[in-house]
Formats: C-alpha cells, structure tokens, sequence
C-alpha cells in the first residue's frame, strides 16, 4: 500500500502543480448560428484566448470582456465601413492559463476562421500561441504579456500592444529618479523583490541596469516563488538590514499584499516603496485590502489613462455591465481589439494577411496612457508604449506621474 | 505513532522504532535509550549547523532570527492543514485531493460570514468548523462511500472531481477576483527580536490547540477508540460491533472540519481565491508523508520543520524556490526514514 502511495503521488503531484483549474472549452459556444440567414462574409471573426479559468481568472476574465465591449462598440457604430458594414465577432477562447491549452485553443480559432488573435496574459503562454499564429499566418496582438523574448523570434504576425518589461524597467528606474529628485530626496540604494519567473527577472533586469546608470545603488536582489510563497517577512528583514531607502517591488497581486503587509509588520526604514509592474500596487483592490498599509505606495505600470474623456466613458459602461472596476489589462484588450478593427478598415479585405500588413502601419489613439498613438516598429512593438507612475493616496490608486497624465502631485518621500 | 499504532498499549516497539512512546520510556530499554539520546544529540548538531550556515549567508543574526520565527509560525499552519490530510488516510486510506479545496471553501465561508453578517473572523470558527464537518460527511455519505475499499486510485480521482467542482463553483459565484479578511486591531508583536503579526501567532495558537484536541479526542474518547480500532483492523472493529461505515464518515468529517478550522484560522493571511487551497495542497502531502502517515503529532512536527525549512532555504539558495529546500529535506528524510519521521515501519 505504502507503493501504491508514492505511485499515487508521483501521478497526481504534476496534475496538481499544472494548477486543476481544468473546464470545459468557453469559447465552444455561439459561433455556429451565424451562418443562417447572414449574407456570406458578413461577419468578421476574432479570436480572444485569456485564462477564464484557474488562478488568473480574474484577469482573464477582465481581458475577455474587454474585447467584447470593445467588437460590441465596433460594431454599434456601424461595423467595418470598407467592408460593406460588416460586422465583428468574438470567439471567446479559455486558455487556463497553460501553454499547451493556449496552443490547441489558438488552432481551434484559426480553423474556426478567426481571422486575427488577441490575448493572452502569461507569457508562456503567449509564447506557444505567437508560433501558432506565425505558422499558420494570422496575425495576434498581444494585449498583456511582457516578456522580452516573445517578440525576439523575428515573427512577422506577432504585435504587442502593453510595454515590454525592458521598457517597464528602464522608464520605472527614470520615473522614480525624477520624483525623486524634484522632491529633493534622491535615491541611493534600492533593494529588489521579485518574483522569479521571466516576469520579475526581466524586470529586475532592465531596472539594474538603468538605476546604475543614474547612479542608485542595488542592493540585495531578492527574489521568490509566487506561487508558492505565504509569507514575505524574512525577505522584508533582510530589506532592513540593508539599509537600503527605497524598495522596489515586481510581483502579482497576492504576493505584492503579502510584501505590503510584511514592510507593515517589520517596518524597514524607507522613503518610499515603488512597484515596476507590479500587479497588486496600482490595483483598486489593492488599498481596501491592505489599508492603511499600502497608504503611499508607488507603481511604475502601464495603465488605462483616466483622464481621457473617452476611457471614463468606458470604465462606466464596464462597471455597469460587470458590475466591477475595469484594470488596465481589460482596456489593453479592448485597444487590441480597436487596432485590429481599424486595420480591416484600412486594408478593406478581411484575409489574414492583408490584416498582418494593416496592423503593422495601424496609428490609433490609445486609452492606456503611453506616449502618442499605438504604432508598431519592426519588431512588432508598441512605439509608444511606456509606464506611468501612479501612487495610492488616500485610500485610492492616482495617477502621479509624468505631469501631463497626472491626477495628483506625487508625495516623495512616503514612509511607508 | 499512526492512529493504529495507538491502538496497541505499550506492545513495546519493534526493534528499528527509533521513536518511542512514553510507555517505552517508563520501561526504559538501555539500547533504545542510547539510540534516542544519540539522534537527538544528530538532530541538535543539524540544527546548530543550519542556524550557522543561515548565518553565513546572511550576514545578519535579525534574518536569521527572523527567519526562524517566521517558519515556526507558518509551520504550525501547514501542520493544522495536514492534520485532517493524515487522519483521513491514517483510517480511510484515502489520499483525499479535495483537502485544499475544501479550505478554500472556508475561507469563502469565512469571508461570507464576515463581510455579510459582520461575524469577528475568529468567531467564524464556530460556524465553519460545524458547517465544513457536515459538508464532508455528506460527501463522504454520498460520494466516497462507494469507492470505500476499491483501489487508491477510484478515490484518488474522485477526490481530484470534488476539488475541481469546488473550485470552479467557488469561480462561478464569487468570481476570480481576490477577496481578503481583515482582522480588527492586527499589528506586529516582537518576539525574540523578530516579528510577526498578532494574526500569525493566533493561528499557530490555533493549530496548536486543535492538534491537542485531536489528539485528546482520539486517545480519550470513545469515539476516538472506535476510530483507531477502524484504523487497526476495520474487519475486527465491525466484529466487536463498530458501525464502521459511520466511522468512515465521522473520520472525513472531522478531516474536512480539520480543513475548515484551518482554513477560517489562515483567513485573514491570504488573498482569498477559489485557488487558494492548492496553495497549501503540495506542501501538506509532503507534510504527510515526512511526519509519516496518518499521524497527527507527526504532520505538526513535520509543519513545522517544513517551515523552517522552506525560510532557511530561502536564505541558503537565493534565487531559487523554496519549495527546492523543502524537496531536499523531504527526500532525504525518507531517504533515512521511508516510514517518516513518526511512522512505524511496514
């Protein structure tokens, strides 16, 4: 019995780490009745793969209603013009968050005739789906997944719309240096926790190297396992003993309430605590469920720009329809949607192909606050894709940072 | 000890059981003795040379202190989760992969009775721990009962069903978004120069006192009798006129509302998601295992050496995961002893 133990073990421990979030297929759902009664290519179909399921369903659920409002939008101002008026379609596609579920769903999509991809969230993921659509040349965009690898590979119908994490790290480095400065308070020594995926190394990475260059010193370099980690206080002791005056931050949400709640429990003396892409600090959850904890908190992200008339617009209609606050990651879906939808406009042809062409000379006004317009270079990224500094103030997640998309002046330093 | 093995007054241990039970001592075997005397002086230079070693890497005697209270304290949690992990194979031979859901579950039950009836978190103990035992003995009742003596693995895949139900049930009403617990007046309590969060220390508390109830209820009651009896030789118990498939469901309950006592106690610890359990999942069938099988004093000895070594090994291996120490620790354990540490050999 004790051998069948351990063999039942071995069998059910890699089903259990693969994360048991298993359901069926979402997307297999309404895309047959279309074909009755509908002229022939009426409809244009674009498929949407995020995790609906496992444990960044929140997100990936986010992201898929942001697609759908955004073809919803599309389509109530009169669908694509070019095309006769033709109308958007989404397939709705549950990647679970695997690589190999992404991979399969995204072959499943094509067939179906999506004639472009959006998604998808993890970057492992991201990375199977992107050889999938070079493959079979149907063009995806990316809306969240930082990796820098991805677009690396020399794809040609691969485009990301969020920053990539070495933007994410140079600019969160140079955002934080010029508070700094302004409030007449430079940074001398930073202290990095991350998480050790691709995510927080790449920009641990890219942070490194920018903070040395402006002269801030780096020191320690910690770094943990996000799935598996319950408790952040020896870490954040460590952080204490350094010495160090401000605490870099580049995580997910759980973790990052946990690294909120050990700097409250161990109180490190610190000017100030800054996320670079980390995905707990500019999230409106984030101040409820740390209190007066994460008062003061910095995060270098990219983010939906609130004060655009536009993007108000829409974070009410999401609040109304889902009943919840709309996170950056659902306005990054609903760009890639946008950009998409205006290169068939462009192209007046509904073929893959010519939509990858379109893409890459797309120019769209964004929702997320970056530079100027979303245009791809050659590598497929966003030119102007960039971070902004946002910091929780008074119970609530302000953008601070550059002036120009500024909700409110930035408090340096923020003892946290 | 195992549950079976408690059964067994004083029969004296079998020649290569390191560990002996108290009756032992009071006989006091001269060659046992000196063997328990010289593991301890072993486990007391190991100890001694992983707080150095800890120390050489960190350079600083507040980590290192830190660290050690800190995996003491999440030890004994992952002891309280393993706790009802053990008891239910100790006596049903179940390797129930329910556990974690079953405490994401309390944790929704938590979260429910203190966001929507303004309930104190701790006072929420006293409904989640009825309401999770109920819960499993209905589903021991009315899904496990059938696969009661087939293989391992028709319960092995049964159990992985309810969590994957649970799960996504728990996905489907409250949604993805993460939820927390606050606890009213938490703050930092120094404790040996480290510190940790008054909620912390309650939780180990906690577990604590449950594992010294547990243990109470199955050596001093007659309940607890009749379960160790299902547990030696559930053909004997029934003989004797032990209802022996209530046992069953009693024993899953009380497993289940094990899960349901730790769940509501780790409430205010974690971002709460229908995911959360798994978190635990891993770690507690390791703990089981090390502490050895259906032990309950050995999965909170083996909690808390987890803990301390998942800390320890944070500060050894920077850059790696955690859970690289724990395996290290764990193989090598059964490496010395397969049974576990408190489990008797087979």
């Amino acid at each position: 019995m004790r051998k069948s133990w351990l063999a039942a073990m071995a069998c059910a421990v890699p089903m259990v780490l693969s994360g048991c979030g298993g359901s069926a297929p979402a997307g297999a759902v309404g895309t047959v009745g279309g074909a009755a009664g509908a002229k022939a290519g009426a409809t244009i179909k674009i498929g949407s793969l995020h995790p609906l399921s496992g444990s960044s369903a929140a997100d990936g659920q986010q992201m898929d209603n942001g697609a759908k409002l955004a073809v919803e939008a599309v389509n109530k101002a009169g669908g694509i013009k070019s095309l006769k008026g033709a109308k958007l379609e989404l397939l709705s596609s549950d990647t679970q968050g695997k690589p190999e579920v992404g991979q399969s769903e995204a072959q499943r999509l094509i067939q179906a005739g999506a004639v472009a991809l959006v998604g998808t969230y993890q970057s492992a993921v991201t990375t199977n789906v992107s050889s999938v659509a070079e493959r079979n040349k149907v063009p995806l965009v990316i809306d969240v997944s930082s990796a820098d690898s991805i677009l690396k590979q020399g794809y040609k119908y691969t485009f990301r719309v969020q920053p990539s994490s070495t933007v994410l790290g140079t600019e969160g480095a140079q955002d934080l240096s010029d508070v700094a400065k302004a409030a007449g308070s430079p940074v001398k020594k930073v202290a990095i926790l991350h998480e050790q995926g691709p995510f927080g190394s790449g920009i641990r990475d890219a942070f490194e190297a920018k903070a040395k260059s402006l002269g801030i010193a780096i020191g320690p370099d910690i770094s943990y396992d996000a799935a598996t980690v319950s408790d952040l206080t020896t870490q954040i002791t460590a952080v204490k003993a350094s010495g160090a005056d401000v605490l870099v931050v580049s995580g997910y949400y759980r973790d990052g309430v946990l690294a909120a709640k050990a700097v409250n429990t161990v109180k490190p003396a610190l000017k100030a605590v800054v996320g670079v892409a980390d995905g707990a600090f500019d999230q409106s959850q984030f101040p409820k469920d740390t209190g007066k904890a994460g008062e003061g908190y910095f995060d270098a992200n990219y983010h939906a720009d609130m004060t655009k008339p536009a993007m108000q617009d829409l974070a009410k209609v999401y609040q109304q329809r889902y009943g919840e606050q709309i996170r950056s990651g659902a306005v990054l879906a609903y760009d890639s949607v946008r950009v998409i939808a205006a290169a068939l406009e462009q192209a007046g042809d509904s073929s893959p192909v010519k939509v990858r062409d379109a893409i890459a000379k797309v120019s769209l006004e964004s929702l997320i606050a970056q530079k100027g317009p979303i245009t791809f270079g050659d590598t497929g990224e966003n030119n102007n894709a960039a971070p902004i500094l946002m910091q929780v103030q008074s119970g609530a997640v302000k953008q601070v940072f550059p002036a120009n998309k500024a909700e409110s002046k930035p408090m340096f330093p923020a003892t946290p | 000890m195992t549950i079976s093995q408690l059964s067994r007054p004083s029969s004296g241990a079998s020649p290569d059981d390191g560990m002996t039970d108290q009756e032992d001592k009071a006989s006091s075997h001269r060659p046992n003795f000196r063997r328990n005397v010289r593991r301890g002086a072993i486990v007391l230079i190991l100890i001694v040379v992983a707080l150095a070693l800890a120390y050489v890497r960190s350079g600083s005697v507040a980590v290192v202190t830190q660290a050690v209270v800190t995996g003491i304290l999440t030890g004994g949690v992952y002891g309280l989760v393993a706790m009802g992990l053990t008891l239910i194979f100790g006596v049903l031979d179940i390797v129930n992969f329910a556990h974690g859901a079953f405490l994401a579950l309390a944790l929704f039950v938590t979260f429910w009775l203190v966001n929507s009836m303004g309930i104190h978190p701790y006072l929420a103990l006293a409904i989640s721990i009825p309401v999770m035992f109920g819960i499993g003995f209905v589903v021991q009742r009315g899904v496990l009962a059938g696969a009661m003596g087939k293989p391992l693995e028709n319960q092995l895949l049964i159990t992985l069903g309810i969590s994957l139900v649970i799960e996504n049930t728990l996905l489907l009403v409250f949604g993805g978004n993460p939820r927390s617990v606050p606890l009213p007046h938490d703050h930092a309590l120094p404790i040996f120069g480290a510190v940790a969060d008054l909620s912390r220390v309650l939780a180990f508390v906690g577990a604590l006192l449950l594992a010294g109830a547990l243990y109470l209820l199955l050596q001093r009651t007659r309940l607890g009798t009749a379960i160790r009896a299902v547990a030696t030789n559930d053909v004997g118990a029934q003989l004797v006129g032990i209802d022996t498939r209530l046992i069953y469901a009693v024993t899953f309950a009380i497993g289940t509302a094990c899960a349901g006592a730790a769940g509501t106690l780790v409430a205010p610890l974690v971002t709460i998601e229908p995911t959360t359990g798994a978190l635990f999942n891993i770690i507690a069938f390791v703990v089981v295992v090390l502490g050895g099988m259906g032990n309950v004093i050995g999965a909170l000895v083996g909690g808390l050496i987890i803990g301390v070594t998942e800390q320890l090994g944070g500060l050894y291996l920077p850059g790696q995961s955690p859970l690289l120490s724990v395996f290290i620790v764990f193989v090598l354990v059964l490496f010395l002893r397969p049974q576990g540490l408190f489990g008797r050999s087979a």
